[in-house]
């Protein structure tokens, strides 16, 4: 009989470095847990004795307003950091899917991003210090409090998306953005006739996203005039900000993240039922039906292209018979070598991350 | 010291007779980089090709000698000096953009392409590589890459690894990857983003995949005179907490602005306690717009002879003067330490008048020329080596004044990298353990030490400095 796991909700970054220490000690499998919004993201773990959450590791740190950068625990939600930037007129540019609820932990383990991406980059391009605590009970920093760094390594790059195989997030620092000074957004049912046409104007949007019933949402930031004058030659109806949080809060029952050259992202998703994408991203969400079969000929399609389908949420069966990553990388042996040398007993999340 | 028997008949095997350099004379000629300390290489190997790069390293690796990867040389932390003796890996002949892809706004380059020179080719589909270090003229994109390098235009357009799709590279043991490419949100772990800036110390570079980006229609350059570095870090900060984030920041100080005036007559007011260079770009209505919110931003915080460039030329020679103020500063004084450090922006006031009490009480000019939007300080310590004795207080004063970056919270380096001239100084920002984490990296990706050895990680074997043969361009000029 397989006993139930253990819940343990450590108070600090030391008390979770501890936890951590103790079970990998013992060699007990540990599940890093935030907000759960990204949980089902990977393959099945093959065992799980410890819950390691970090929701009690929610602080602001330090918010350096002048210097527009932002210290926080991982387990503070998302909402709570923009809250706390909010009273400055800042923001972190990042508005996943299956919103509200992301902790800035997890979110950080799993990638996932949203529209603003088009514009912002991912958190890889504005996370600017880590901390990170490893199997062995140590916490490994990396990175500073300043926007621009290369002292050392980038141990960001290391465990952004790592889903938590080399080590638990505990805390991180962001470059943070000004709210714009213009914030408009607007709609148009044209497909990606007009979702090209918006991508191309000469103030790029900084979202764009479109639906396979050919809605198109777009959003443009920055300089007032500017933006005036570019919606007005696109000639579409205005609409209201909120139309991005709803977006936000999408979470199909069954989805996949396809991500492929950009110029490529029509074809792959031509076939397929229900999605929205960022076309000017490469990315697009499928909402699956209820056959594991077709997300593998679609897998293929984008592997053939040196894309990716990457599974983010369906039951164990599904993702058993779909597999949640698909082609391993070409460097998977490095990769498995680098995962021994920070988690030698893959006591963390075994069996959920590609590595 | 000579390579072990054999080793330079293996190479030459490789890479024909002509392209590996071991007579000792031709060696000297790679002795540095733009930095201030040098080491003469066993031998120079010029690879041509990602096959003759792995066989190079294939054999240094059998050998283990030290293999040193290296562009056009014009690092300024040491990166490319061969510390351990071994090989310097001279790269500068894979020098063809394979492939400009303007749907994609995509480029496939060799490590050699000079980075200028990308985006002059990738004008023609009005489209540039927008990561541009001041030296962009020389400098190599695979340098850059190894570097993760930086420049006036990252402010807002990122650095290197924001740019850096994927890679080719060649790892210690000779074996040749891709890391990432053209698509996002790649499987598994960011080995590319690892690889970028981890300065020839975990692979070769071989190819690099970078982005591009459309050449904004308008563009507006302004130039705005402050009383004080004090007023003009202000001003900074107010433009940006304005919700304005320009495409370029730059300030320069008294002593910068007297020499860059001197050399170009850009027109910079010599009277200045610090100058402002300000870019933003876009569509022209934009750029008009955010101009002129700047220009009163700047006006409300003692900004004064405001001169916005009207024609192209006048941008270019602007941007001729920062650019170029380094060299300009030969007018002073025939050789310069330049310094690179990062502190949040806030602290620049601080650290500013921090640096130059350090150069007042090693009786040192200071000229300062920097990015100021990103919080990184270029202080530039001006002495002539003619004087052998200043040597040491240009040392010391070059590490008080990092010790001062790092006690208001900053960081050793913005975008030259700890190379070999900051490595000692690694631990005043890491612990142990953080260190520990970034070996475990090394020790996967180069378990016998073989690439670049000697760089980033403190060595506590190490000799002082060896500021040696280093003769300024200043000298020659007979500007004395």
């Amino acid at each position: 009989m397989v006993s139930a796991p253990t819940v343990e909700k450590p108070a600090s970054a030391e008390e979770l470095a501890r936890r951590l220490h103790d079970a990998a000690s013992s060699k007990l499998a540990v599940v890093p847990v935030g907000g759960g919004r990204a949980s089902g993201m990977g393959d099945p773990a093959e065992r799980c004795d410890v819950l390691l959450h970090t929701t009690r590791l929610d602080r602001v740190i330090e918010h350096s307003q002048a210097d527009m950068v932002v210290s926080v625990e991982a387990g503070i939600t998302l909402e709570a950091l923009q809250a706390e930037l909010a009273k400055a007129g800042q923001f972190l540019p990042l508005d996943p899917f299956n919103s509200p609820g992301h902790t800035i932990g997890g979110l950080l383990a799993t990638g996932w991003t949203g529209p603003l991406r088009l514009r912002y980059g991912s958190p890889r391009d504005f996370l600017i210090g880590i901390r990170v605590a490893l199997p062995d009970g140590r916490l490994a920093t990396g990175g500073g409090r300043v926007v621009k760094n290369v002292s050392g390594y980038d141990m960001m790059k290391l465990h952004y998306g790592a889903l938590g195989s080399l080590g638990v997030i505990v805390a991180a620092s962001f470059k943070v953005f000004p709210k714009p000074l213009h914030d408009m957004t607007v709609s148009s049912g044209g497909g990606w006739a007009d979702a090209e046409r918006a991508l191309a104007t000469p103030v790029a949007p900084s979202a764009l996203e479109l639906f396979s019933d050919g809605r198109v949402l777009a959003r443009y930031t920055g300089s007032p005039d500017a933006i005036n004058r570019v919606v007005k030659d696109l000639g579409w109806q205005q609409t209201d900000e909120v139309a991005w949080k709803e977006h936000a809060s999408r979470a199909p029952e069954r989805w996949a993240r396809i991500a492929v050259p950009r110029e490529r992202l029509r074809e792959v998703v031509a076939d397929l039922g229900e999605w929205w994408a960022s076309p000017g991203a490469g990315i697009a969400y499928w909402s699956i039906g209820s056959d594991a079969a077709s997300v593998k000929v679609t897998r293929a399609k984008a592997e053939s292209l040196g894309g990716s389908l990457v599974m983010l949420a369906a039951p164990d069966h599904f993702m058993r018979e779909a597999g949640a990553w698909g082609a391993p990388p070409s460097t998977l042996e490095l990769q498995q070598r680098l995962r021994n040398a920070f988690d030698p007993n893959h006591v963390l999340n075994p069996g959920r991350f590609v590595v | 010291m000579p390579l072990p028997g054999g080793v330079a008949e293996e190479l030459r095997r490789i890479v024909g007779r002509e392209s590996v350099v071991d007579a000792p004379n031709d060696l000297r000629i790679f002795e540095r980089d733009g930095s201030i300390e040098g080491a003469i290489p066993d031998a120079v190997v010029l690879a041509s090709t990602t096959k003759e790069v792995s066989d190079v390293i294939k054999v240094a690796a059998k050998h283990r000698i030290p293999v040193v990867p290296r562009g056009a040389g014009t690092g300024l932390s040491g990166g490319a000096v061969t510390i351990r003796g071994g090989i310097a890996l001279q790269v500068t002949r894979m020098r063809r953009i394979l492939e400009i892809d303007p749907v994609a706004q995509t480029a496939l380059v060799e490590p050699g392409v000079v980075n200028q020179e990308l985006s002059l080719v990738a004008a023609q589909h009005g489209l540039f590589y927008a990561p541009d270090p001041s030296s962009q003229k020389a400098c190599t994109i695979g340098g850059n890459a190894a570097e993760n390098s930086g420049g006036p235009h990252c402010l807002y357009y990122g650095v290197t690894t924001n740019h850096v799709l994927g890679m080719e590279v060649v790892l210690a043991d000779g074996s040749v990857q891709w890391v990432s490419g053209d698509a996002p949100d790649r499987v598994g772990l960011d080995l590319c983003g690892v690889l970028v800036g981890s300065e020839g110390t975990l692979c070769a570079i071989t190819k690099i995949k970078v982005r591009l980006l459309r050449v904004p229609p308008s563009v507006a350059t302004l130039l705005a005179a402050f009383p004080s570095i004090e007023a003009a870090s202000q001003a900074v900060s107010a433009v940006i907490g304005h919700g304005i984030v320009p495409a370029a920041l730059e300030m320069m100080d008294k002593v910068t602005v007297g020499a860059v005036e001197a050399h170009y007559h850009a027109g910079y007011p010599t009277d200045a306690g610090a100058v402002l260079l300000v870019e933003v770009d876009g569509i022209a209505e934009s750029t008009r717009e955010l101009m002129d919110a700047i220009t009163d931003i700047l006006a409300r915080n003692q900004g004064y002879a405001m001169r916005e460039a009207q024609t192209p030329a006048e941008r270019d020679l602007l941007w001729a003067g920062r650019k170029g103020a380094i060299g300009a500063l030969g007018r002073i004084k025939p050789n310069y330490y330049l310094h690179d450090g990062v502190v949040p922006r806030s602290r620049l006031p601080q650290v500013l008048s921090a640096v130059g009490e350090i150069g007042e009480h090693y009786k040192l000019p200071v000229a300062n020329v920097f990015h100021a939007g990103d919080g990184n300080l270029h202080p530039n310590i001006l002495f002539d080596l003619r004087d052998r004795q200043v040597l040491h207080q240009v040392e010391a004063a070059g590490e008080e004044m990092l010790r001062a970056v790092v006690e208001l919270g900053g960081a050793l380096s913005g975008e030259h990298g700890i190379g070999l001239e900051k490595s000692a100084f690694m631990p005043w920002i890491y612990s142990e353990d953080d260190l520990d984490a970034m070996h475990r990296v090394k020790d996967v990706l180069d378990a016998d030490g073989i690439l670049n050895p000697g760089k980033i990680f403190p060595d506590p074997s190490r000799k002082p400095i060896q500021l040696a043969g280093r003769t300024g361009l200043a000298v020659e000029a007979k500007w004395w």
